[in-house]
């Protein structure tokens, strides 16, 4: 009964420390950009009503989902099919390793070529970025298949849409969820990009607006909020890995037990 | 079947060798590239023709501005990833050998990792200005994770017999650090190091696009506001050509530096 | 059953010609629990990757049941060495015994009623819901074992299948086999480098030579049907025979 609670106390023990040494040192401060942590903490409720959330966040995730989304159907499609195929992969290759150099922030200019600058661009740009992680690695989950599990599933003739279902996905399964996990941090930091650089609302525009009219309070409880998200969404996503990869951490316990 | 026979059969099957495949992918993509535009598929004011693109570069390489930009993009790289670098490297190694230090840092690394970068964008601005040292803000703090993530993986991995026979010689903290904590977080670091040289170009071109410090982002953004499409094309191209170019440096660089270590160490996920 | 006429294999890669198989004949009839044996490296997995039709010879060929293989056939199932990495980890063991199966487009009862019948034949009734990964080494083997049992083949390949298991666990499977093989009649064709084994699992041992590859020996077994681990090892004619395979091993590896 003892163990719960003074685990819980290691884990919150530093960060509660910066916290507080966080309040502490800022308490007093008269800097224009380092305002007391009081005063943001203060803003924070004004700032982020519910009526914000409705106009700016809550589209601001929306494009993020879409794209992710995107980038993983496509990825992993993709992915799939490069993976299989030696030829493919080889052909394929030059392009992937130019194209996956490329900044991703990089595109948003040439994207605002073809997509404008609605809805439609940012999410185009966080599918661009969020693509190549995922891609890549699927190809690499795929290709790097244990040859005794492909050789077992011939013996067995299983083939087509069976194997990819059974073999090849499941066995490209821990690869391909280590892209998924970049990506999530590229597609958050693509969708503030893209509402920098250009945009009329969402998330990014708001704490970029408050830069630029100087409500340096205001920025930082933006910049924290989105640092909870970025920390909110990487927990979720550590939640569904566990239980979809259930197999793979339970054969690396049992590996380790031995 | 062994690696030669699965190579062979490939060969004596398609008669397709590797080089030829990378350079039939090579072509391939520089004919869509003339191709696409010019049968107006797309239209050419959104993707101009490859000779135009082209073009444009050898413009671009007669420019000293162009120099400048692409000198600026690789100093704020090479700063911040060293600064980087050497903190993360510190950090990690203190952190991995003081159990206590472990668990006390462990949730406030996981809760500071995926804050994005671009969050301090704004900050940045408000301290810097679009001046050097607010891409070294970013830089620096997107390039010290990826660094201290697998400095951390490094110690762990030290084998607890290699450890316990140096503590049984009575080594001294940093006599074990040097000799057996080291080389074996090694090829992590390098690992680490060639991630986070990646993520570091991507910050210094990012914080050049968004903020305007001097560099080649500055340069893409200057040429998207003013309409010059094959130029910015030919920027972006030349921004993933460093980037490849930087890719196939770390790589080598790894090869050389750990060319006497026996195992070959897989990429830890960041 | 299975005819193996003349198979011959060889590995052509980077200015280098490996001739693994030169030319391989032999027979084994309905029901037969046939042993290869052969020194390390003579190419035994590849002799039975191209049974299995996983591998394409050079020349030659195998018939099975009359009818010549160029894939994996259909009444064949194959059993490998490694059974950790056979099994598919994110599938229960009724659900990977069962896979085969499902490509056989068997109905929903059948494929019930098999994967039962395999698993209590190896003696894992109740591991059904249990992942690979939560088993044993030995337990594992038995699944991938029960697996090929289950597909209703009938010819079985087995692969060295107890090289990596230890000595108690392999006593047991042995007897696992040979029950097996009595109570479904299927005719098996069983790789190992043990000779202890091989001769204590066949009718007949077909002894290979050292590579490039041709059948050495075919011996017959003449001991009783009725085995065990204790009685029949300690049987003097067991003695003689092994000694007969290990003397012809060791000619082999002379290149004689």
């Amino acid at each position: 009964m003892n163990r719960v609670p003074r685990r819980l106390a290691a884990t919150l023990a530093l960060p509660s420390l910066l916290v507080a040494f966080w309040w502490w040192a800022s308490a007093g401060s008269t800097s224009f950009y380092l305002p007391p942590l009081r005063q943001i903490l203060a803003v924070f409720p004004q700032v982020w009503t519910v009526d914000r959330f409705e106009t700016d966040v809550l589209p601001s995730l929306a494009r993020l989902a879409a794209g992710y989304l995107l980038a993983a159907v496509v990825g992993i499609g993709i992915g799939v099919v490069i993976g299989r195929s030696r030829v493919v992969r080889g052909i394929a290759e030059p392009g992937l390793e130019f194209f996956r150099a490329i900044p991703p922030p990089v595109l948003v200019p040439i994207l605002m070529l073809f997509a404008g600058i609605g809805d439609q661009m940012k999410i185009i740009v966080i599918a661009t970025g969020a693509l190549w992680p995922i891609l890549l690695n699927t190809v690499e989950g795929v290709r790097a298949a244990d040859s005794v599990l492909i050789d077992t599933a011939r013996s067995f003739r299983i083939g087509g849409l069976r194997r990819l279902r059974h073999l090849t996905l499941p066995a490209a399964g821990p690869q391909i969820f280590a892209g998924l996990r970049q990506a999530v941090s590229i597609a958050i930091i693509l969708m503030v990009i893209s509402e920098m650089f250009a945009a009329n609302e969402g998330l990014g525009f708001a704490i970029i607006q408050f830069q630029r009219s100087f409500a340096v309070p205001e920025m930082w409880s933006g910049t924290i909020l989105l640092g909870l998200i970025g920390f909110g969404l990487a927990w979720a996503f550590r939640l569904v890995e566990r239980r979809v990869l259930f197999w793979y951490f339970g054969m690396r316990a049992a590996a380790r037990d031995h | 079947m062994t690696a030669l026979q699965r190579r062979a059969t490939a060969v004596t099957r398609i008669g397709f060798p590797p080089w030829a495949q990378s350079a039939s992918g090579v072509l391939l993509l520089l004919a869509a590239f003339e191709v696409v535009p010019q049968a107006g598929i797309v239209p050419t004011a959104y993707l101009p023709p490859l000779h135009q693109v082209l073009a444009a570069l050898a413009d671009e390489a007669g420019r000293p501005v162009f120099w400048f930009s692409l000198y600026e993009t690789l100093r704020g790289w090479a700063i911040g990833l060293a600064i980087a670098a050497t903190a993360a490297i510190a950090t990690g190694l203190l952190i991995g050998t003081v159990p206590l230090l472990r668990t006390a840092t462990h949730s406030t690394i996981e809760f500071l990792r995926p804050i994005p970068s671009v969050a301090l964008i704004p900050l940045a601005v408000l301290l810097y200005g679009a001046d050097l040292r607010s891409k070294l803000l970013l830089i620096v703090y997107a390039s010290f994770w990826q660094v201290l993530i697998q400095v951390l993986y490094g110690v762990q991995d030290v084998d607890p017999v290699a450890r316990d026979t140096a503590r049984s010689y009575r080594f001294s903290r940093w006599g074990r650090i040097r000799h057996v904590v080291w080389p074996t977080a090694l090829p992590y670091v390098m690992t680490g190091l060639r991630l986070a040289s990646a993520v570091a170009l991507v910050l210094a071109v990012t914080s050049e696009l968004i903020i305007g410090a001097p560099g080649l982002g500055q340069q893409i953004a200057l040429a998207q506001s003013g309409g010059a499409v094959p130029d910015l094309y030919a920027l972006v191209v030349v921004t993933g050509l460093v980037g490849i170019a930087i890719n196939v440096l770390v790589r080598w660089a790894e090869r050389r530096l750990l060319s006497w270590h026996p195992s070959v160490r897989g990429e830890v996920a960041a | 059953m299975l005819e193996i006429e003349h198979l011959r294999k060889v590995y052509d890669g980077h200015g280098r010609s490996v001739e693994a198989l030169r030319d391989l004949t032999f027979r084994v009839g309905a029901g037969e629990l046939v042993c290869l044996v052969g020194p390390s490296g003579c190419g035994k997995t590849t002799l039975l990757r191209c049974l299995a039709g996983l591998l394409e010879p050079t020349s030659g060929r195998t018939l099975l049941e009359g009818q010549p293989v160029t894939g994996p056939p259909e009444r064949m199932a194959v059993v490998l060495q490694e059974y950790g990495r056979s099994l598919f980890p994110w599938m229960t063991v009724a659900a990977n015994v069962e896979l085969p199966l499902r490509e056989k487009k068997l109905p929903k009862a059948r494929r019930r009623e098999l994967v039962t019948k395999a698993l209590t034949e190896v003696g894992l009734a109740d591991a059904g819901t249990a992942y690979p990964w939560q088993l044993s080494g030995g337990m594992q083997q038995r699944v991938a074992i029960a697996r090929a049992v289950a597909y209703e083949p009938h010819v079985l390949l087995m692969d060295e299948p107890f090289a990596a298991v230890d000595a108690q666990t392999r006593a047991d499977l042995e007897d696992l086999v040979r029950r097996i093989w009595k109570d479904l009649g299927v005719t098996i064709l069983f790789v190992t480098h043990d000779i202890d084994e091989a001769v204590y699992l066949a009718q007949r041992v077909v002894i290979l030579s050292n590579s490039p590859t041709v059948v050495q020996e075919d011996l017959t077994v003449d001991l009783p049907a009725e085995r065990d681990q204790l009685s029949t090892r300690s049987d003097p004619r067991f003695t003689k025979l092994r000694g007969h395979v290990y003397e012809q091993i060791q000619k082999a590896k002379a290149g004689t």
